[in-house]
Order: C-alpha cells, then sequence, then structure tokens
C-alpha cells in the first residue's frame, strides 16, 4: 500500500500549551486508521493540524507527495481532505439539503454533484426525510448523519471524523459505525477516525495510534491492539461501550 | 396620521439598508463598525460629486458611491482589520481599530468638502398626493425609495440564492465548518466587508438626493444604525430590516406627536430602547448565545 498522508515530527501549541509533541504518524491509501486517548491528549489537535484550521510550530505535514501544512482550509479541502468537526458544527439555518450543498461548495458539475446527494442519501435514509427542515431541528444522531454526509460531498480522498460518537444513543453509534466502515471499503475513501470509544474504533479500524498528552506512545494493528495489555489498561479498563 | 406612516416607510427602508451593511460585516467579521456612518456620509460626497458638482446622471452618482466604498471597505478589511484580528482574540482590538477609523474618515471628509451642508438639483419634480392631501409624497421622495426597496431585494436574493451569498451565510453561521466546506474566510471576509460599506455607501448617495450631505452627521448615523441592529438583533439579516423600519417609524411618530414638549423624539427612542434591552438583550430576533 502507498502513503497517502504523512505527518513527521509535529509540534502544535495552543498559546502556551504543547499540544502536540514530535508526532508522527501515516495514512496509507485505502486505510481506516484510528487515533485513540483521553479527553485533551491531542487527538483533535492532529485533525486541526491537517485540515490548517491550526498552524503547526514545528514539523510537517505531506498529502499526495505534496506539503499541505501552510496552506489555508480552503485549499486543503480542494486538495482532497474533508473533514466531519467534533460538535457537529452543522449550519444551523440552513436546510438539511443547503447543508449537504455547502459540502460540494468546491465542485462545478452540477449532475455530479446530484448524484452524489443521492448516494448519501441512499447511505443515510433518516436524512431523506428531514431534507426540508433547518439542521436546528435535527437531532445529534441525525446531525452526525448530516455532517458526515456533508463532509463526502466534496468527494474527499481523505475523511477525518473527529469523535462521531460523541453525545449520540448507543443504537446509532452502531449504524454509524457500519456507515464509516462502508464509506471506506465501497467508496474507497481512506479515513482517519478519532474516537473516545476506544473499543468501536479499533474494531472498525486497520491500525491504531494512542495518544497520551500530545505523544503517541502506542501504535499498530488494531485487531492486535484489541488484546494488548497496555491498552486494555489505558482505555478498555471500565469502558463499556 | 397617514402620512406619517408613509414617512415612517420612506425613513425606514433608508435605516434598513444602513442596517444591512452593519450587520451584514458584524455576521462575518464580529467586528463591530463604529465607521459607518462615516462610509454612508462619503457615499453622500461621491453621489454629490458626480452628480451635484460635474452634473452627470444621478445614477452615475451612485454608481460611483457603490464603486468608491466597495474599494475602501475592501481595503480597509483587508490591510486594517484582517491583520488585528489575526493577531489579536480581543474584541477591543477590532473595536478601536473602526473607532479610529472613523474619526480619520471624518477628519477626511471635513478636509474635503467642509463644514458646510451641500445640496443638489432635485432629481425629479412635482409632488403626488393621494385621498385630497391626506398623503403628500414629493416625486424624488417616491424615486429614492423604491429605488432602497430595489436594493435591500436585490441583497437578499443576492445572499439567498447565489454561491458568494451562501458562502457568507455558511461563514455568518458556523465559521469553521464554512472552511471546512472549502469557503476561504479571507476573501468571503473581504467581500462581506466590501459589500456592507457599499450599502452604507448607496444609503448616502439615495439620501443626498432628498436631505444632502453635510461632514458632521456619520457619528449620528453610525449610533442609529446601531440601535437598529440592537432592536433586530445583531447579525440577523430580517433583523436589520426589522430594525431600520421600526426606527424610521419611531423617528417619524415621535417628531410629530412629541415636537409639542420639545426635542425629546431621540430622549424617548433611547430610553425605550434601554428598557427593551433590558428585557430582550439579544433584539427581537438575534441569537441569545455568542
Amino acid at each position: 500500500m502507498s502513503e497517502l498522508l504523512s505527518i513527521k515530527n509535529v509540534s502544535l501549541f495552543y498559546d502556551h500549551i504543547h499540544a502536540l509533541r514530535d508526532v508522527s504518524l501515516h495514512l496509507d491509501k485505502g486505510e481506516t486508521i484510528a487515533l485513540i486517548g483521553a479527553n485533551g491528549a491531542g487527538k483533535s489537535s492532529i485533525l486541526r493540524a491537517i485540515t490548517g484550521l491550526q498552524e503547526i510550530r514545528a514539523g510537517t505535514i505531506y498529502y499526495n507527495g505534496e506539503r499541505l501544512d501552510g496552506r489555508q482550509p480552503d485549499a486543503i479541502v480542494r486538495a482532497g481532505i474533508s473533514m466531519a468537526p467534533e460538535g457537529r458544527h452543522v449550519f444551523p439555518y440552513m436546510s438539511v439539503k443547503d447543508n449537504l450543498l455547502m459540502g460540494a461548495f468546491t465542485r462545478k458539475d452540477k449532475t455530479e454533484i446530484a448524484e452524489d446527494m443521492h448516494k448519501v442519501l441512499e447511505k443515510f435514509p433518516r436524512l431523506r426525510e428531514r431534507f426540508h427542515q433547518s439542521a436546528s431541528t435535527l437531532s445529534g444522531g441525525e446531525q452526525q448523519m448530516m455532517v458526515i454526509g456533508r463532509a463526502l460531498m466534496s468527494r474527499p480522498k481523505v475523511l477525518l471524523l473527529d469523535e462521531p460518537s460523541l453525545g449520540i444513543a448507543p443504537k446509532l453509534v452502531q449504524s454509524i459505525a457500519r456507515s464509516i466502515v462502508a464509506i471506506n471499503r465501497d467508496d474507497h475513501v481512506s479515513v482517519i477516525l478519532v474516537e473516545q470509544n476506544s473499543r468501536m474504533a479499533m474494531r472498525i479500524s486497520h491500525r491504531t495510534y494512542a495518544l497520551i498528552t500530545g505523544e503517541i506512545v502506542i501504535s499498530g494493528n488494531s485487531a492486535e491492539l484489541q488484546n494488548d495489555d497496555r491498552i486494555r489498561k489505558l482505555y478498555l479498563g471500565g469502558d463499556t461501550a | 396620521m397617514e402620512q406619517i406612516v408613509v414617512n415612517g416607510l420612506y425613513l425606514g427602508a433608508q435605516y434598513a439598508l444602513i442596517a444591512l451593511g452593519l450587520t451584514l460585516i458584524f455576521a462575518l467579521m464580529n467586528v463591530l463598525n463604529f465607521a459607518h456612518g462615516q462610509m454612508y456620509v462619503l457615499g453622500g460626497y461621491m453621489t454629490y460629486l458626480v452628480y451635484g458638482k460635474l452634473g452627470m446622471p444621478f445614477a452615475l452618482g451612485l454608481a460611483v458611491s457603490a464603486l468608491t466604498l466597495l474599494a475602501v471597505g475592501a481595503v480597509v478589511e483587508k490591510f486594517l482589520f484582517r491583520p488585528v484580528l489575526r493577531k489579536s482574540a480581543r474584541d477591543e482590538s477590532s473595536m478601536l481599530l473602526a473607532a479610529g477609523l472613523a474619526f480619520f474618515f471624518d477628519s477626511i471628509i471635513l478636509l474635503l468638502f467642509g463644514q458646510k451642508q451641500h445640496g443638489v438639483p432635485k432629481i425629479i419634480e412635482g409632488v403626488q398626493n393621494w385621498g385630497d392631501f391626506t398623503v403628500v409624497i414629493p416625486n424624488d421622495k417616491i424615486v429614492v425609495g423604491v429605488c432602497t426597496v430595489l436594493m435591500i431585494a436585490a441583497f437578499i436574493i443576492f445572499m439567498q440564492y447565489t454561491k458568494p451569498g451562501r458562502a457568507m451565510r455558511a461563514l455568518a453561521q458556523d465559521r469553521t465548518a464554512a472552511q471546512l466546506m472549502g469557503v476561504s474566510a479571507d476573501r468571503y471576509g473581504m467581500l462581506g466587508f466590501a459589500l456592507g460599506a457599499m450599502l452604507a455607501g448607496l444609503a448616502g448617495g439615495l439620501l443626498v438626493a432628498t436631505t444632502g450631505v453635510s461632514s458632521g452627521i456619520g457619528g449620528s448615523i453610525s449610533i442609529k444604525a446601531f440601535l437598529m441592529v440592537m432592536i433586530g438583533g445583531a447579525g440577523v439579516v430580517p433583523g436589520a430590516i426589522a430594525g431600520g423600519f421600526i426606527l424610521g417609524m419611531m423617528e417619524s411618530f415621535g417628531l410629530s406627536y412629541l415636537r409639542a414638549y420639545g426635542d425629546i423624539t431621540y430622549l424617548v427612542i433611547f430610553a425605550s430602547l434601554m428598557v427593551f434591552l433590558s428585557i430582550r438583550p439579544h433584539g427581537l430576533m438575534g441569537k441569545p448565545w455568542g
């Protein structure tokens, strides 16, 4: 497999808070990787660094052989990287339809956009029922589906998902997990999944990176790590999900 | 009575056009543009120069006002507000910058045009009256009023149905999400600021036709614009329009009924606004959060 995205020796600060320390990781084409760790471990910061929402202090980010760090977020979307942010970030006063169309903001071909809209609605039939409702009236789970669908509307090669299971009913978590697998397997989108629900994240990913206070401490094959004693102790102990 | 309502509607449309620009800039950049009134005055002088002084068509005057303020807005955003907003997370920084800009524009305007009030020839002669002179409107006010309403309608259509309009609405609703959709915050922030300034300039240009322009009115126009935006709710387009018409009506009724008690219209308006805001701080249609 070929390397699609690579992060090398990245450090990131919020004012004086050292959020990422010398982080290196890579994502291969067709792969799903999981980033797990406690709140504040730096998982989301990695995604914010990739998307250009947060400037990095040191290190490099390469995508398809091109330097990505230092570019504006809109240029990074155009390059083929799309993100469903934590806390969902819907456009509250726009309809589901307009939210999804915003996802295709960088594209021009109307028939292709319509096709992709159709695919998203097939993937998440609940959104079809809510199609003309404003996004603020949706439940948390529906908003999450919409935000994932919106991220897919840019036809990304890499999809970044930040805590898709956060604050969502357990039943829906299963269904969202299945969608993520399908997006990776059937649509050939490489995925970086940030999750506090480590069990779910490791079950649906190929490889896992575990972070503690801004550093990657353990990484490896997800199936193997699920039985790793250190991972169990750190993340799966009291976890009943 | 009918005459008062008509006056209120006419005034309200002007005010709504001013408030729309202010609320657009606030919604997109989180900047309180204290220089909005001065931009309005600048627009007024542009139309005065082209139409009043050079004797060219009024429409050309409006176009020059619009383009000048579009450019002023774009430059001010790109070279002043953008760097300040990038370097400072504190709201006061951009507020001080806007206040400084207001003083700067005031001085420039005073320097170039002096203190004298400038009027222009009537754009169209004659008056219309209805119901045996219960309602009398001069033709020039009708033209200005219709132009104003058309501009408001055009702005709403632009925001609702065009791609840049959608981009700006997205930025206003959720900046992070909009950027993640590929909306350039720099480009559309600049466009929004320029459009907001342009609306102020157009309103100034239109009003020259009926009331003329003088250098000192920028500050009070800014204050009125803030009143409207606060009544309607900051950053909300329908709120700005509602606020504009409400203030226009209050002013029109106040000037007719309160005149007997002296020049207290604005005293009453300010007092009632304070009471209103203490009950509903986010205005009629504003969000109570953020």
